[in-house]
């Protein structure tokens, strides 16, 4: 078929389609990776010197001063391991929970299954919004607290949604005979399911932990501890300077000679954007099914 | 314990059936508790917007404190705030929603056209990196792109649309179209992947045979691929309807609001959502904030029923 056509001669409607394709084609992924290829050269460069402007392709005044810097600071130290011990236990908490809770909610007999199942739909389109869900925080005394950024999240609608589907269209033997052989449920789940949803694992893992590692919502609003505060809270400082004053403070960035507090975060935010852009091309068949799936049953 | 009791007594086959599977029933129930303390929980809490409710009396306080009725939505509505929040909350949604949601459409329907499947591949995938990056980041990309000194202003000046850096950031005039831009940007790879989906599941046989007939490719598009695709685009956007004032597709208002907002252009970034913020955590005036929160929680509830509505009606599913 393809060779076909391409044999045919092109008409010259033809060419001018294909050219108008190819030119948005080639600025699209122009516009998607510049912004970042920018950043990256302008934290390599003296950040006192980037003010000037004028940078488009190649660092003018190399420097590692702003990784050092970054690197060297106790603030940003603690807020990357702050962020990643959200993102491995985050991540950990609402994989097994969701599949454990969709789990139970695909047995085809379970008694009041569809009152439950109600339930959870309910939630998932309606919300008390963010005030009383503060207090609520507030009365489990989450504020200020790690858990904060872990516990509330930790079950997510949506995946239960896509998991309880997914676990329906496994063959109701598989389960069943270890039934019979006398498996407890928790046996069952852990050494027939968990194996068999290796696809979903990674898809509802993949995105959770990309929304940790981007979060600073709760770091900004629900958080008040200085040791507390993620990458993507310290980043805010930085970037509204209306709201950074303090915070700026709280990082501990100091312009010095050649550094300035713009220049380091550029630093912070490649070190931030970099295990995103090394993990998603990998794992796009998972959330591409995922997010097709979803798309349908929503 | 109690559930065994029961089931022996009555003989009830619904219980018996419950017991048999408590430990299944126990992994459901685990969820349901969890939901109903933090998503349950908070809805209920809503009625303090219609009370005068002290952060200091807790959880209880919010069934223990004084009603005062509509208070403080009257409050509200006569705030000299509430035109400029209306039309600001408005304003971005709405250009949000006529911008955004076009734009993934037809760069599907035109990524479809490049033949090349590495070439296809490629560019897919650079298209939605700018999804998986948070706001915090595109708002430093901007920092660097837009400030007096950046390449934006360095085009624009060396382009003579202007003479001067304008001040893209910092001005009430620019901060929509900033918005706007940034929304299309971050999102349009992604939303994109929906419609690809769609067009991928076309039948090529119809293409062949428009082919056959000699309809050129643009034909074959309009009278093809967009006929095919509008079931999708028609979920879509009551999705999208359905989450007007949140920023629709991704709901990214609050973000972008309260990340690229500052004093400067404070005058069309402040929105509901942020106001709530300011009123409710910092200033501590949580009933007022909640009744404010909640007004717009009734116009977003409004818009999707009327969108599964009107979904009934066109394509005979809604989305619940």
């Amino acid at each position: 078929m393809e060779n076909k056509s391409r044999k045919k001669r092109k008409s010259r409607g033809d060419i001018i389609f294909d050219t108008i394709v190819t030119l948005v084609m080639i600025g699209i992924v122009l516009m998607c990776l510049y912004p970042f290829y920018l950043a990256v050269i302008m934290s390599f460069n003296e950040g006192i010197d980037a003010q000037r402007g004028g940078i488009y392709l190649l660092p003018r005044m190399f420097t590692l001063d702003n990784y050092a810097k970054l690197f060297r600071d106790g603030a940003w130290g603690r807020a990357f391991v702050v962020t990643v011990a959200r993102t491995v236990v985050g991540t950990f908490m609402t994989v097994f929970f969701t599949l454990f809770v969709a789990y139970g909610l695909s047995y085809k007999e379970l008694v009041f299954r569809k009152a439950y199942y109600s339930f959870f739909i309910f939630a998932m389109y309606f919300s008390g919004g963010v005030i009383p869900y503060y207090i609520l925080l507030r009365s489990l005394h989450l504020l200020n607290t790690f858990w904060v950024y872990v516990v509330p999240g930790c079950l997510s609608l949506f995946y239960i949604v896509v998991a309880t589907s997914f676990f329906q269209d496994v063959p109701k033997e598989l389960a069943e005979s270890a039934r019979l052989d006398g498996a407890g449920e928790f046996t069952i789940f852990r050494k027939i399911i968990l194996p068999i949803s290796k696809p979903l694992m990674a898809t509802i893992a993949i995105f959770t932990s990309v929304g940790h590692w981007n979060a600073w919502y709760e770091s900004a609003f629900f958080v008040t501890d200085k040791k507390l505060r993620t990458m993507g809270y310290l980043m805010i400082a930085v970037i509204n300077s209306s709201k950074a004053s303090t915070s700026a403070a709280d990082a501990g960035m100091q312009a010095t000679a050649t550094t300035t507090t713009l220049s380091i975060q550029l630093a912070a935010m490649v070190v931030a954007v970099l295990p995103i852009l090394c993990v998603y091309p990998y794992f796009q068949k998972y959330f591409v099914t995922g997010m097709t799936v979803g798309a349908v049953k929503s | 314990m109690k559930e065994r009791v029961k089931a022996k007594r009555a003989g009830n086959g619904c219980l018996k059936l419950f017991w048999k599977q408590r430990y299944l029933q126990l992994f459901v129930l685990a969820g349901i508790a969890y939901i109903l303390i933090f998503n349950y929980v908070p809805m209920v809490g809503l009625i303090i917007g219609f009370k005068d409710y002290k952060i200091t009396s807790g959880l209880q306080g919010m069934f223990t404190s004084e009603w005062v009725g509509l208070k403080y939505f009257k409050e509200f509505f006569t705030d000299y705030k509430f035109p400029e929040l209306m039309r600001n909350t408005l304003v971005l949604s709405i250009l949000k929603l006529i911008f955004s949601f076009p734009i993934p459409i037809i760069f599907a329907v035109m990524l479809n056209e490049v033949k090349n499947k590495k070439a296809k591949k490629f560019i897919q995938t650079v298209s939605y990196l700018p999804y998986f990056v948070s706001w915090v980041i595109v708002a430093g990309l901007l920092r660097i792109l837009a400030s007096d000194t950046g390449i934006i202003n360095d085009i624009l000046m060396s382009l003579h649309l202007t003479s001067h850096p304008l001040e893209l950031l910092t001005s009430p005039k620019y901060f929509t179209a900033v918005a706007v831009l940034t929304a299309i940007w971050k999102d349009t790879g992604w939303w994109a992947i929906v419609f690809l989906a769609a067009i991928t599941g076309i039948d090529p046989t119809l293409y062949e045979a428009a082919e056959m007939d000699g309809a050129t490719r643009i034909q074959r598009i309009r009278f093809i691929t967009i006929p095919c695709i509008a079931g999708t685009v028609t979920v879509v956007l009551i999705m999208a309807l359905g989450n007007l004032l949140g920023g629709g597709l991704s709901g990214s208002n609050f973000e972008q609001c309260y990340l690229l907002g500052n004093q400067g252009n404070m005058a069309v970034s402040d929105i509901i959502q942020t106001y709530v913020m300011r009123i409710g955590l910092s200033n501590g005036r949580y009933s007022f904030a909640t009744a404010v929160g909640m007004f717009q929680s009734v116009i977003s509830v409004t818009l999707v029923f009327i969108s599964n509505f009107i979904s009934k009606k066109i394509s005979g599913n809604g989305l619940f």
